[in-house]
């Protein structure tokens, strides 16, 4: 019997050719806030308590960053989508979140 | 800029013009409360996020539904079980969907949906005002345990008073959590939602999807096809000259397997019977959501002394693998909340007692008893993840793959082969007899 899962890729598939996260950002609307609505409540839990970077994981615009399992997550707050999943996912909540004050943030156009 | 002043000249604040919100607005404004309504973003709809398919019926109940901007009727569903390489799917056209009204099920776009909602609460007597975020909610006397008489805001006179408050902010949310209406979500309980809006001409759109005039489709895809080890799933929604394409996912297992979503969803979008309706699509947005779907049990108490909960905010979404419904309820929470805040302030108070009318008619109401009677299908699903979303698809890719095998075997050979991949996968006859019991509530 033929099995389902092959790793060849299958012929006739056409490239989806999907765009980067970067590219996927530019296309969204954004106006400037000067100071992080995201942040790291102890910087040390994320040094001393943290060895799987959920934040990291979880989040869809590449907002947090980190170089390794002993590093505080760097935040490029400015490409946030506000969802949110940060905050839910850090199990040591260790995520602080406000949402960008006046209308600052993302706009979506379609949404 | 002179800023005129809102303290303690409305009846009630409405924070978030979603669609919780401006429901609420509208049923109070439409009941002659002066209402005010508090929406972080430039305007309504910019800071909401959703699949989407709009249910109806409720908005229908409270405004010109043929006035509203809808993308597309839905003509078409479609459940899609994908493995890695396979799909097996049911697709549904009943005719009856083509006939207005269409069976109440809309492809819309939050963008221009939520911003003319909001404008019909406007046209009843609310008051909005944009760009206005609620940091926090004020009690009386500042107590910790004093009831709710207004809202903090970043405006330059920030404190906004008011006697009775309705939340409906949405699934992140920081003020009900800040003052204590709500628990942090358990990540076990929320879901991760990446979505891309790509642009097509009409004419690609309808010859691809198979669409005539303003018919539209509802694709949803499970399996590890669509989301990989995860428990969730795929959707592609058709709007008049965009798609809508998307994951949606556990939290948990995306910590868990680290799985980010612009990967999940890359992979979605690539599957052999995804890439071929999504191909050449500019992306035009790229959003992202999280979504509460901890079911009946992660809903919080709906009311405290001067405030509501509605929506998102309040946990009111269904997911049942076959139901993927939250804006409907929202309309509703935020209708039924409006109107037993129009009932309490014409009694003169507003304390838990007076605001109680609210929860008692949503547990009436089709929100609550869905979520009660698919109160089981979360935690089945998680219990029965290998099963649900990696052995059954493949078992059915394998089994299909082997019944339709044209060779020059008898076909004899082939459905008996096929009938014990099945069996294989369930569990012998007593294992399907079993699992079939387990998930009959899905079909009662």
């Amino acid at each position: 019997m033929s099995t389902t899962t092959d790793s060849q890729p299958l012929p006739d598939v056409p490239d989806v050719e999907n765009a980067s996260t970067e590219d996927r950002l530019y296309a969204d609307k954004y106006t400037d806030h000067d100071e992080s609505h995201l942040g790291v409540k102890v910087p040390g839990f994320c040094v001393e308590k943290c060895d799987t970077g959920d934040c990291v994981s979880v989040c869809p615009a590449d907002v947090w960053r980190r170089d390794g399992d002993d590093e505080v997550p760097t935040i490029a707050y400015e490409n946030c989508l506000e969802c949110g999943s940060c905050r839910f996912a850090c199990p040591h909540n260790n995520v602080t979140w406000e949402y960008p004050e006046r209308g600052a943030g993302v706009s979506y156009k379609y949404g | 800029m002179e800023t005129p002043n809102y303290d303690n000249e409305f009846d009630a604040i409405v924070v978030g013009a979603g669609l919780a919100g401006s429901a609420a607005a509208l049923t109070m404004a439409s009941q002659d409360l002066d209402v005010l309504v508090l929406e972080r973003g430039q305007s309504p709809g910019t800071k909401n996020v959703f699949g989407g398919v709009l249910y109806t019926p409720t908005v229908r109940e409270l405004v010109d539904v043929d006035d509203a901007p809808l993308q597309r009727y839905v003509a078409e569903k479609r459940y899609g079980m994908l493995t890695e390489t396979d799909e097996t799917a049911v697709t549904m056209r009943p005719g009856e969907w083509l006939q207005e009204p269409h069976n109440d099920s809309y492809t819309v776009l939050r963008g221009s949906f939520d911003e003319w909602f909001a404008e019909q609460a406007v046209d009843a007597g609310a008051t909005l005002l944009t760009e206005t975020t609620v940091t926090d909610l004020v009690r009386e006397g500042d107590r910790e345990d004093g009831r709710v008489v207004g809202v903090e805001t970043d405006r330059p006179d920030g404190t906004i008073r008011a006697p009775v408050v309705v939340v409906a902010e949405g699934a992140n949310s920081l003020v009900s959590e800040g003052a204590g209406l709500r628990d942090h979500h358990d990540r076990e309980d929320v879901a991760v939602a990446a979505k891309e809006v790509l642009q097509f001409d009409r004419d690609t759109i309808e010859e691809r999807f198979h669409l005539d005039g303003d018919q539209g489709v509802a694709y949803n895809y499970f399996g590890e096809g669509a989301v990989g080890d995860a428990v969730g799933g795929g959707f592609i929604y058709t709007n008049k000259r965009t798609v809508s394409v998307g994951v949606a996912y556990s939290i948990e297992d995306a910590a868990a397997g680290r799985q980010n979503p612009q990967d999940t969803l890359d992979a979605f979008k690539q599957h052999p019977a995804v890439a071929p309706l999504v191909r050449g699509g500019r992306t035009v947005e790229y959003s992202a959501h999280a979504i509460p779907e901890g079911g009946i049990d992660a809903v919080p108490d709906l009311v405290s002394d001067g405030a509501l909960l509605a929506g998102d905010a309040a946990g009111l979404v269904l997911n049942n693998g076959v139901h993927l419904e939250g804006t409907n309820m929202a309309v509703e929470s935020g209708y039924r909340a409006g109107r037993a805040v129009a009932a309490a302030v014409d009694d003169g108070r507003v304390d838990d007692r007076a605001l109680a009318t609210y929860p008692e008619a949503l547990a009436e109401s089709f929100v609550v008893r869905n979520l009660q009677h698919y109160d089981f299908f979360q935690e089945l699903a998680v219990d029965d993840r290998e099963f649900l979303f990696s052995e059954l698809p493949r078992a059915l890719a394998d089994a299909e793959t082997e019944y339709f095998a044209v060779d020059r075997e008898p076909k004899e050979a082939h459905a008996e082969a096929a009938k014990d991949r099945l069996l294989d996968a369930t569990g012998g006859y007593v294992g399907a007899a079993k699992r079939a019991w387990k998930y009959r509530k899905l079909l009662s």
